[in-house]
């Protein structure tokens, strides 16, 4: 293809859009909308799911003691718990300190304990960490054998709650991006079928001429992309200043939660809208153009 | 030697039954200026649209400028045409285009360089006398005008053949005759010119060949003769 060949598609393009404004103004907002909104939707699950497994790995498991064992019997315990397949760290939390930090955590409501009096029901207990959080629920499993311990937990309703969570937005969010992928696609094949149809009888004269279909087909293909991409671009400036402000807003109050670093992730989700507005811009050109070269 | 147009036992029926062309064939050499005449509907309109493959016969072979319609896969159609000018009774000219850039258009769509659109469009706007209007619209240019557009436009990319359809159909007599005297020229030097036409006066004055048609058969094949109809 001669360089002159592509000024003429880029020039006929933007002189149809410009003839065609108050249309492709329309196309622009639509399709900038449908992209933000596909936008925060795949920062949504993405920050879920990288919560969910942060989390997932922080998980450990805690192993309660029977009460009266002997500490031979609790340090042999011990040992087997760290032979575990995965087991990277074995903490021993003795009945006392796990009294202390019950009552740190009861802060100004400790007065409560005092109806124990002196008598202590919290049991001994390891805190085990694992190499991997697929390796948590078996490691627990494992470790409610061993002879002498009471029973074990872990975080697994709240892991699983998450994971549940995760996976219903991201249904919900796919039946939306599917659905707002086809109103932007949509919006963009009448804005583009306006402008072919506004021309043609140029198309028909070029067919007549011997233009390619190609040749004919991409001023739209370019005025379709071009939509795409802007409006695209317009969500991603507004993305990326949403981000900026959620994440600066999350960490300011709810510092614990473990989002996703700004930077470069916001960059891989910005690529990402481009590259599907300018697609849709494309395919819905692709589809205008195609029933008018029939001749 | 191997004829620019051969038609061999053309037919067409439409989707609805309708015979528009049957058992055509025509061989049409190089160099030759041929008529087809005939009553509205005699099926005309519908041999041009054949031979530009703008459709395709039911039945038999057309064969224009040694490619076979048949096998020409609609890739290949743009390249085809390229082959052929086409000039039609409406003019077809792009509005907003002058007429230098509606003759360059047809130029442009091929690919041709700068340079060769810029001298060949000057050279075919004088063949039809039109090189100082070549900034004016079409808006501006009378009927006549508008047709000496669309023949350099049809000319500009040196076809074989001249295919038009009615070329005269919305011109005065006057006008008519600078088209006829257009074609003429471009016929010697050698370009190939089929026109259908319901232009008596200038049927019966040329003296070319002239095939007539009536409900899709060729019922006359003079190589020189009149229009024979009384309209």
């Amino acid at each position: 293809m001669k360089i002159s060949t592509i000024e003429y598609f880029v020039t006929e393009s933007i002189s149809s859009m410009r003839r065609n404004s108050l249309m492709s103004v329309a196309s622009l907002v639509t399709v900038a909308l449908s992209l933000l909104i596909l936008g925060l939707f795949v920062i949504l699950v993405m920050n879920l799911t990288h919560m969910a497994t942060t989390l997932e790995s922080q998980v450990q498991i805690s192993v309660y003691l029977q009460d009266e064992l002997k500490e031979l019997e609790v340090r042999e315990i011990g040992t087997r718990i760290t032979k575990l397949p995965g087991v990277t760290k074995v903490t021993f939390v003795g009945k006392a300190e796990a009294l202390t930090r019950f009552k740190q955590r009861l802060g100004e409501q400790q007065g409560l304990l005092a109806a124990l009096g002196d008598s202590n029901p919290l049991p001994n207990a390891f805190e085990v960490r694992v190499d991997k959080p697929e390796r948590v629920k078996q490691v627990a499993t494992a470790a409610s054998q061993i002879k002498g311990v009471e029973t074990t937990r872990f975080g697994q309703e709240v892991v699983e709650q998450l994971f549940n969570l995760t996976k219903t937005i991201r249904i919900f969010g796919l039946v939306l991006i599917v659905f707002l992928g086809l109103a932007a696609l949509f919006i963009i094949v009448n804005t583009i079928r306006i402008t072919v149809f506004a021309r043609r009888r140029e198309i028909n004269i070029m067919k007549y001429v011997g233009a390619t279909d190609w040749f004919i087909r991409w001023p739209f293909l370019i005025e379709g992309m071009l939509l795409g991409f802007v409006g695209a671009l317009i969500s991603v400036l507004i993305l990326t200043q949403i981000y900026s402000m959620a994440t600066a807003q999350i960490y300011e109050t709810l510092a614990f939660l473990p989002l996703i670093p700004k930077y470069p992730f916001i960059h891989y989700v910005d690529v990402f809208i481009l590259v599907v507005g300018t697609l849709i811009g494309a395919m819905g050109s692709f589809i205008s153009v195609k029933k008018f070269l029939k001749v | 030697m191997v004829p620019l147009i051969q038609m061999t036992e053309v037919s067409k029926v439409f989707a609805d039954g309708f015979v528009a062309l049957a058992d055509i064939t025509i061989e049409i050499p190089k160099g030759e200026f041929a008529f087809v005449v005939g009553p509205s509907g005699a099926g005309k309109s519908t041999l041009i649209k054949l031979l530009f493959r703008e459709d395709v016969p039911t039945s038999g072979r057309i064969i224009v400028n040694g490619r076979d319609l048949a096998s020409l896969s609609p890739l290949d159609v743009p390249y085809f045409r390229r082959s052929l000018g086409i000039v039609f009774q409406d003019f077809r000219l792009l509005p907003d285009k002058n007429a230098y850039e509606n003759v360059a258009f047809a130029m442009r769509v091929i690919e041709a360089s700068r340079r060769d659109i810029q001298r060949r469009v000057k050279f075919v706007l004088d063949l039809v006398g039109l090189l100082p209007k070549a900034r004016i619209y079409p808006a501006q240019l009378s009927g006549g005008e508008q047709q000496r557009v669309a023949i350099a436009r049809a000319i500009v990319n040196n076809p074989s053949v001249v295919i038009a359809d009615e070329p005269t159909g919305n011109l005065d007599p006057d006008n008519s005759w600078e088209i006829m005297k257009i074609f003429e020229r471009i016929n010697k030097v050698g370009t190939t010119i089929l026109m259908a036409t319901h232009d008596k006066p200038i049927v019966d004055q040329m003296m070319k060949r002239v095939i007539a048609i009536e409900n899709g058969r060729i019922v006359r094949d003079e190589s020189r003769g009149a229009y024979g109809y009384e309209d």
